[in-house]
């Protein structure tokens, strides 16, 4: 700015006139790098502040609703929060757990009580629940836990595993499903062998028989437990097929068997294939076929 | 199966204790192992002939050195042909294979030389010493006191046992061959110096987690107030170890455990082994009863005598209550099977541990009833002083329903469910207002 007409004005071979001459000792004051001795007002910034906003952190945000839930002595049920807080203030005591942000809350059904325990923690808060109204909390040292059972017992179906061998065509087999692993009915039924049948155990003959009947189908239980053919089944598949068709007079493949080295037969193949292709473009499938 | 294709894997490494151990592990002996011993005389002669009706193209397996075997071929090679377990580290058998075997006495370290003989002229000083105690203690017992001042004589006389205790250990306690022999596993038990060291092993890290199992799982103090335990226990179903707390599945906690009991203090004691479970569910008190698996008396331990087979016990002198298999029922929580080791009292004199009639505690009835067996009555009644603590947990699996058939308990096909809690009201019905 005050160097470009400095410069444009040096170019210039003639005497210069007063008016460049005070122009250029007012841009040699510029270069000056002491300041000059007397100056007219001093600078400084104005006074700015972010008025506005949360710059100056929330003063007054919503409530938490943090606190106590549950007065001491009022009955709760499990899963009743108790104490709602931000950090441990409170810990959670004798049928009483700790929850994902702190909350504490009722393990049993029972009656709320607040207390210090100094034999656990000198400086521990407690919120725990009693059965019963009268009882304190902590307990004494070295007594037996007051505890709950809180269940009931009923009898167990035993009628599952009739309903399930109904539906199954070989139970002789091991490796169908006799019985649910859960249900209960005499032992020798419900015996679930662990061990893998050796090649002559009779639980391996009944494998050998029970593929023989299945033959048709060839489906059995296979690891992960997958009714399916084996894999060496279902690769001979095509195979089986056609001796089946050639037992008939007949043939499934539509080309010849594969010989290696039989130049011919692929060159006939790949006439085949060409025309076959040609015939598929002709027909224009989108544009793909007229590019 | 695919699971014991991985079990070969699995048994090579000796230190696992998650599989069935084909060799146990190398503990203290009294004397060097048998197999130890035969092994060294095949060595040193010539090798046996093989037997008559074996092929002679079978190689023969290579004799290897348990001191020395670093390789886990070589290990296992050991442990399947010769039955030997190795010695120590493997780093350090490593070590000993790679460097001539010189006796300490003749290590050519000059350092080395000048420190063995500062010990050994401390051990030849603390030698001294427990000899001079010895003639003291004698000294002072031959000595006649007035009757009102026997009882301070024998307070003393007990305080000099225990000096002379102190310095039996303190003379071997910086002696190398002490250290190796005990890292071998070859500690006589018998010595006041191992058993120092066996129990300074056993509190380093194996009762610290013993306590923690048993504080953490409430066994203390929901069976007995309070523990100290001073002998360390072990619990092996057939064979296979437990840890303290673990889960044990019914089918193998069906036939009675043996336990292991270490004492770390010298001399032959009598205890009593009793296994309670205190989460029997009781539907009617809405509560969880006491239950007593078994309950034995008088079985005498000493350090070198440690093993006690729960099922082969005394009928008449010890057996009180025979072992009841292990059982939870269906949806019930897991129970805690709490096995306590308690010493029995000594007789007045202080000298012998006195017997527990095992035929009058039937008679008399009360620790009969398996059922509600109050633990903390029992050790009261006979002055019994909990010395050990061991823990299994069992819950339902699917071997359970047959183990209680074959027990012939009842309550096998029993389920147990959650009880309904009744939810609260939405509002206070007696308040005007909800809130």
């Amino acid at each position: 700015m005050a160097i470009s007409p400095l410069s444009s004005s040096a170019r210039v071979a003639r005497a210069p006139s007063t008016a460049t001459l005070s122009f250029l000792s007012s841009a040699l004051r510029d270069l000056r790098v002491s300041p000059p001795a007397v100056s007219s007002f001093a600078q400084s910034r104005n006074a700015s502040h972010q008025a506005q906003g949360r710059a100056n952190g929330a003063k007054d945000g919503a409530g938490k609703r943090l606190g106590a839930k549950k007065t001491g002595g009022e009955y709760v049920i499990p899963g009743n929060i108790l104490f709602k807080q931000r950090g441990t203030h409170w810990f959670p005591g004798d049928h009483a757990f700790m929850g994902r942000d702190h909350t504490i809350h009722a393990g049993v059904p029972g009656y709320v009580r607040y207390y210090r325990d100094p034999d656990r923690h000198p400086k521990r808060k407690y919120i725990g629940i009693v059965f019963e109204k009268d009882q304190i909390l902590p307990q004494p040292a070295h007594a037996v836990r007051r505890r709950r059972l809180g269940m009931l017992a009923y009898q167990m179906p035993t009628t599952a595993s009739e309903e399930l061998t109904d539906d199954l065509v070989a139970t002789d087999s091991p490796t169908t499903i006799s019985a649910l692993p859960n249900t209960i009915g005499l032992q020798s039924t419900t015996a679930i062998s662990t061990t893998p049948p050796t090649a002559n155990s009779a639980a391996a003959k009944a494998i050998r028989r029970s593929s023989r009947i299945m033959e048709g189908l060839g489906v059995t239980l296979r690891p992960g437990y997958q009714y399916r053919q084996p894999n060496h089944e279902i690769g001979q598949a095509a195979e089986r097929k056609e001796a089946a068709a050639q037992a008939k007079g007949k043939t499934s493949r539509a080309y010849d068997e594969y010989k290696p080295g039989d130049r011919f037969a692929a060159w006939r193949k790949s006439g085949v294939r060409i025309a076959r292709n040609n015939e598929r473009r002709a027909m224009g499938r989108g544009k793909k076929g007229k590019k | 199966m695919a699971l014991d294709r991985s079990a070969g894997r699995l048994a090579r490494c000796i230190r696992c204790t998650r599989h069935e151990r084909t060799l146990p592990i190398r503990t203290f002996t009294t004397t060097a192992p048998s197999r130890l011993e035969t092994q060294e005389t095949q060595a040193s002669s010539e090798p046996p002939p093989p037997p008559a009706g074996a092929t002679t193209d079978a190689p023969k397996p290579r004799l290897r050195d348990p001191n020395t075997v670093s390789t886990r071929a070589a290990e296992q090679q050991l442990i399947q042909h010769q039955r030997i377990t190795p010695v120590g580290s493997r780093r350090r058998r490593a070590a000993i294979a790679s460097t001539s075997n010189i006796p300490f006495s003749e290590l050519p370290y000059q350092c080395f030389q000048e420190a063995r003989a500062v010990l050994q002229a401390d051990r030849k000083q603390k030698l001294e010493h427990i000899r001079v105690q010895r003639e003291r203690i004698e000294r002072f017992k031959a000595k006649d006191v007035a009757p009102q001042d026997e009882a301070h004589k024998e307070k003393k006389v007990a305080d000099m046992r225990r000096r002379l205790e102190e310095q039996k250990i303190l003379a071997d306690i910086n002696d190398p061959v002490v250290k190796r022999k005990f890292e071998d596993g070859e500690g006589d038990l018998n010595k006041p110096i191992y058993r120092l060291l066996a129990d300074r092993q056993w509190r380093s890290y194996r009762r610290t987690l013993l306590l923690q199992r048993i504080t953490q799982m409430n066994v203390v103090p929901d069976v007995l107030p309070a523990i100290d335990p001073v002998v360390s226990t072990a619990l092996s179903f057939a064979g296979k170890r437990v840890q303290h707390g673990d889960f044990v599945d019914s089918r193998m906690s069906e036939l009675a455990p043996s336990l292991q009991i270490q004492p770390y203090d010298k001399g032959k004691r009598l205890y009593t082994v009793v296994v309670v479970n205190p989460d029997v569910p009781n539907v009617q008190k809405d509560a969880f009863d006491y239950r007593c698996h078994f309950l034995a008396s008088n079985i005498e331990i000493s350090p070198t005598d440690t093993r006690v087979r729960l099922g082969l016990l005394g009928e008449e002198g010890q057996v009180i209550l025979p072992w009841l298999p292990a059982y939870g029922q269906k949806g019930a929580p897991y129970q805690r099977m709490s096995m306590f080791v308690l010493e029995q009292a000594k007789s007045e004199g202080g000298g012998e541990f006195q017997t527990i009639d095992v035929a009058a505690v039937k008679a008399g009835g009360k620790y009969t009833q398996r059922h509600g067996f109050n633990l903390r009555s029992f050790v009261d009644k006979h002055l019994l002083k909990p010395v050990g603590v061991d823990l299994f947990r069992t819950k339902w699996d699917e071997g359970t329903a047959g183990v209680m058939q074959r027990a012939g308990i009842v309550g096998w096909d029993v389920e147990f469910k959650r009880k309904r809690v009744e939810p609260l009201p939405y509002k206070r019905m007696d308040s005007v207002r909800y809130r």
